[in-house]
């Protein structure tokens, strides 16, 4: 849910001094608001995500170029629906290896919060039926399966020992289309057998 | 799936003569019944037929009328006799590979588009033996379907379905993977 | 008393809606007026008024809304058809249930229906339809989340 307004500048005023400032619509409301953070800056972004935090709202978003004391048309962006359109993060992957075993923890993705100090909330509590999409891949035979999974462990067991299995996870919610994003590729190695240790 | 609408050719000797197709939806013929929607494929063709799967996309009655066109000429339309509904669709038998990936059975299914689930039945081969069934959303990936037991034979079939339609396919082949040897289809 | 569940054609909320949903609520000059108010609202049904909620709300696109909404585009028609004959199909799913009597209908969903069909009357009929096609993004959410095995909305 970390929602920003990006720009290209005007075309032709390469090297003179523009700056934007910025306003945003909530669908179904009485006017355009400003983007306390965005009035008359230069650089051609806005992190709307404080002013967009409702979910369950619609939202419109415009910005104008000003220089000197001309300043362009508003530029307008289509409607815009958090709830579907957020791209959901990966969940927190850790990994702990046994002799034939790999234990997996997935700590849910959270909404975006721009101040560390705000309360966390789960993509969990937004949506209610998030699952993982794991993907294991065994380097040694060359060869990945996947698993569904809803709760947040999976135990793989009967793995080879002293083996490199690399994990990357992907959140996604069944039913309305949404961007995910898959977790960064982890690789761990499986203990070494204790017979093999032994002798 | 794959929905083709066909007819015979308007005999017009050394002529290209190109052909029309227009739908209604059960929507269209209950309410707006002046309504007919040009098809997405063949507004014209020359071809005998129309690939109308991207027209049908909905599980209810459709209505299909095709025209002949030569020039300025154009015939009347020619009616399809009874309504299409996509429910009387036969889906066939998935293609499926099963594997061993050391104790770890995994089925790699035909990715048939995303109108297609697929409903995997595997189990232990021994008498009494449980079946295990696991919805399998996708085909484009190799889903893992159970840990198994050393020396024991596990085998899988495999049916798809589509929910949009509630319908599914016969089962595949059973196939069955034992713990040292390769996979056996029977 | 089983719950009365109806899924979403995926082909519709994949292709469908989001082929025509930037030409719909483009051309939409109201932005300050919305048919179905937002999921927020919609989220306050409970889960005994679903059913019922949905019924009337897909009655309401099918009475109303394709009805009153002239196109010109064969692409937009053609999409336009086949969520109207997604929806006859979901309603007659519907109807099922409400043969056994689980579609059970509340005065707080007689009222939030009230309450979209008051809103659609604030428009003129063109515009008004021309809104609620474009608003089909909310009422596809509030279905997907709502007719969930597991949804407690």
């Amino acid at each position: 849910m970390k929602n920003v307004l990006h720009w290209n500048p005007p075309e032709g005023l390469r090297g003179v001094e523009v700056t934007y400032t910025v306003q945003y619509f909530i669908y179904g409301q009485k006017q355009w608001l400003g983007a306390s953070e965005c009035r008359s800056i230069s650089r051609t972004y806005c992190d709307l995500s404080a002013e967009t935090s409702d979910y369950e709202h619609q939202y419109y978003a415009k910005v104008k170029a000003m220089q000197e004391t001309k300043c362009s048309e508003w530029a307008e962006t289509r409607r815009f629906y958090p709830f579907l359109e957020t791209q959901v993060g990966p969940p927190e992957v850790a990994l702990t290896p046994g002799e034939k075993s790999i234990s997996i923890d997935l700590t849910a993705p959270k909404k975006w919060q721009r101040n560390p100090k705000d309360d966390t909330v789960s993509m969990q509590q937004i949506y209610s039926n998030l699952k993982y999409n794991v993907f294991v891949y065994n380097t040694k035979s060359r060869r990945m399966w996947s698993k569904c999974i809803t709760n947040s462990t999976l135990e793989l067991r009967w793995l080879e020992p002293s083996t490199l299995y690399c994990v990357h996870v992907e959140s996604f919610v069944p039913g309305l289309p949404r961007l995910t994003l898959p977790s960064q590729k982890q690789c761990i190695s499986t203990l070494e057998d204790e017979m093999s240790a032994l002798k | 799936m794959k929905h083709l609408l066909m007819w015979n050719p308007v005999a017009q000797p050394r002529e290209t003569v190109l052909y029309s197709v227009e739908y209604q939806g059960e929507y269209e013929s209950l309410y707006m019944s002046h309504i007919w929607i040009p098809s997405s494929q063949c507004s014209p063709t020359n071809g005998l037929e129309c690939d109308v799967t991207d027209d049908v996309t909905a599980t209810v009655p459709y209505n299909f009328r095709v025209r002949a066109m030569l020039g300025s000429q154009t015939s009347a339309w020619s009616t399809l006799e009874h309504p299409f509904n996509r429910n009387s669709t036969v889906l066939v038998a998935p293609r499926m590979e099963v594997t061993e990936h050391g104790l770890h059975l995994v089925v790699k299914l035909e990715d048939l588009g995303p109108q297609f689930e697929f409903l995997v039945v595997y189990w232990r081969k021994e008498p009494g033996a449980t079946e295990h069934v696991k919805v399998v959303k996708s085909g484009n990936t190799p889903v893992h379907l159970e840990t198994m037991e050393p020396g024991a034979m596990y085998c899988v079939k495999a049916q798809a379905w589509v929910k949009a339609i509630g319908r599914h396919s016969t089962f595949s082949q059973i196939q069955c993977v034992d713990m040292q040897g390769e996979s056996l289809p029977l | 008393l089983r719950r009365c569940l109806i899924s979403v054609d995926r082909s519709l909320i994949e292709k469908s809606f989001p082929e025509i949903k930037r030409a719909l609520q483009t051309n939409d000059t109201f932005p300050n007026v919305t048919i179905l108010s937002t999921l927020e609202n919609l989220k306050s049904i409970q889960p005994v008024d679903v059913c019922c909620v949905t019924s009337r709300l897909l009655t309401f696109y099918r009475d109303r809304v394709f009805k009153d909404h002239q196109e010109t585009s064969p692409e937009v028609m053609r999409q336009i058809s086949s969520i109207a004959n997604s929806f006859l199909y979901m309603q007659k799913t519907l109807e099922q249930c409400q043969v056994h009597n689980q579609c059970h209908c509340s005065q707080e969903a007689t009222n939030a229906t009230r309450t979209i069909h008051d809103n659609y009357d604030q428009l003129e009929a063109s515009s008004a339809a021309l809104k609620s096609l474009g608003e089909l993004d909310i009422f596809l959410a509030w279905i997907d989340e709502n007719h969930q095995e597991t949804s407690t909305a």
